[in-house]
């Protein structure tokens, strides 16, 4: 089986059809639900949360069988996504895609529990902390999109489980936890 | 955000301050990352200028790098002095909440003691002991007379035992002696004044040669025998009121 790195790939990687979009209504169907999990599962594994259209991604070409994927199956692919609020277009012109594998309300469970295992209540941290500091280290949200965490964030301000807050002008933004 | 309704958690100066010590200390540490490169650069100058046997140039950039470093030690203890401080605040907030609620466990303490009196206390404590000196007292008077109601049943409990016990005794004699059973009442009843079964039995065997006169009453040996008993309780019970 092929690998992309330490990600296993599926057996239809190798099947050139699969790179073409299929005509037929039926095998489309399948092909895309086939394409819509590669893509949550690798860029799961992979910590991946924006995908550029127009740049290099390993996993829209295989070079093994001398395929990948056209600009139209890409965005036929990622706007199945889209539709099930599992990825979002950061722009109108479809160029870069934010991909959800965790859905906001799920990151920000993700946060809470964290919050919650570390004893964080009553806490400052530094939104720049719950990314890439040590205590978030090994943890779902490190190295977590900054616009994704802002996100829940916000989710869980509404919530009344944190607050977002500015100190001075030039410092980060702070979340308190009330948990 | 919209929701009014919803208690957010209340952002303090002291969170503030701390955000503001936590922002510093990611900005040190980029400043870090920031120095390492430009050291990591003037060495590779340094290395560059020598090869090209520009000397001066090169102790120059070997210069600028020391300079650099020692930034960086000074760096590091600007961050080691931000850590504390952290802790420091932390710690500080931490004693100031443990206070507070200590203070109002304190007051709430005083509050309810000053709801107690200590006469009341002690009247209290006095009437408390009153009325177990007097639960005593009823208890020694109902004990006296629950004991003299047991003693009477103990007795009439030791009397039926007993009478139970020589029932069981006597049918052997029944089976073994049938006639001089039958003589027994006779003989036994001037006996009973003196309420010894033993001697009973060993006075009996004098008398068996005799014919059996009475033998319905053989018969009935168990029944009579119950009947002597009875009346011999009835003999023992009679000297007691005397």
């Amino acid at each position: 089986m092929q690998r992309l790195g330490d990600f296993k790939l599926p057996h239809f990687f190798n099947y050139p059809p699969y790179f073409t979009l299929q005509p037929i209504r039926e095998t489309r169907e399948k092909q895309v639900q086939l394409w819509k999990e590669l893509i949550l599962d690798y860029c799961r594994t992979q910590k991946i949360f924006v995908i550029g259209l127009e740049e290099e991604f390993p996993l829209f070409s295989n070079p093994v069988i001398e395929r990948s994927l056209s600009h139209e199956a890409k965005e036929a692919f990622l706007s199945a996504l889209v539709s099930e609020g599992r990825a979002e277009w950061m722009d109108r012109g479809h160029k870069r895609c934010l991909i959800l594998w965790l859905r906001i309300q799920d990151w920000a469970d993700c946060i809470l529990r964290f919050a919650k295992d570390n004893g964080l209540e009553d806490t400052v941290m530094t939104v720049e902390e719950i990314r890439s500091g040590i205590e978030s280290r090994g943890t779902e949200l490190h190295g977590m999109d900054r616009t994704v965490l802002m996100r829940a964030l916000k989710l869980l301000e509404q919530k009344g489980k944190v607050a977002i807050f500015k100190g001075a002008s030039t410092d980060d933004e702070g979340v308190k936890f009330s948990l | 955000m919209g929701n009014l309704l919803v208690k957010k958690p209340k952002v303090t100066d002291v969170d503030r301050a701390i955000l503001s010590l936590k922002t510093q200390r990611r900005k040190l540490g980029l400043y870090q990352q920031q120095l390492d490169t430009v050291i990591e650069a003037e060495k590779q100058a340094a290395r560059d200028l020598i090869r090209e046997k520009k000397k001066d140039r090169a102790l120059l950039a070997l210069k600028k790098k020391k300079a650099q470093e020692e930034l960086l030690k000074q760096v590091d203890a600007w961050i080691i002095n931000v850590e504390q401080q952290l802790a420091d605040i932390e710690l500080a907030s931490k004693q100031k909440a443990v206070f507070e609620s200590m203070k109002a466990s304190t007051s709430a303490i005083k509050s309810l003691q000053s709801e107690i009196n200590l006469d009341d206390v002690q009247k209290l404590m006095d009437d408390t002991a009153e009325a177990k000196a007097y639960q005593d007292e009823i208890n020694a008077i109902l004990g006296e007379k629950l004991s003299a109601e047991d003693e009477e049943e103990v007795l009439a409990e030791f009397e039926n035992l007993e009478a139970e016990l020589t029932v069981q005794d006597l049918p052997k004699v029944l089976a073994s002696e049938e006639t001089i059973q039958a003589k027994k009442p006779e003989i036994a009843k001037p006996k009973t004044v003196e309420d010894n079964d033993i001697d009973e039995e060993l006075v009996l065997p004098d008398v068996p040669t005799k014919a059996p006169v009475v033998p319905e009453v053989v018969e009935d040996g168990s029944e009579s025998a119950s009947v002597g008993i009875s009346t011999r309780r009835k003999v023992l019970e009679e000297p007691l009121p005397a």
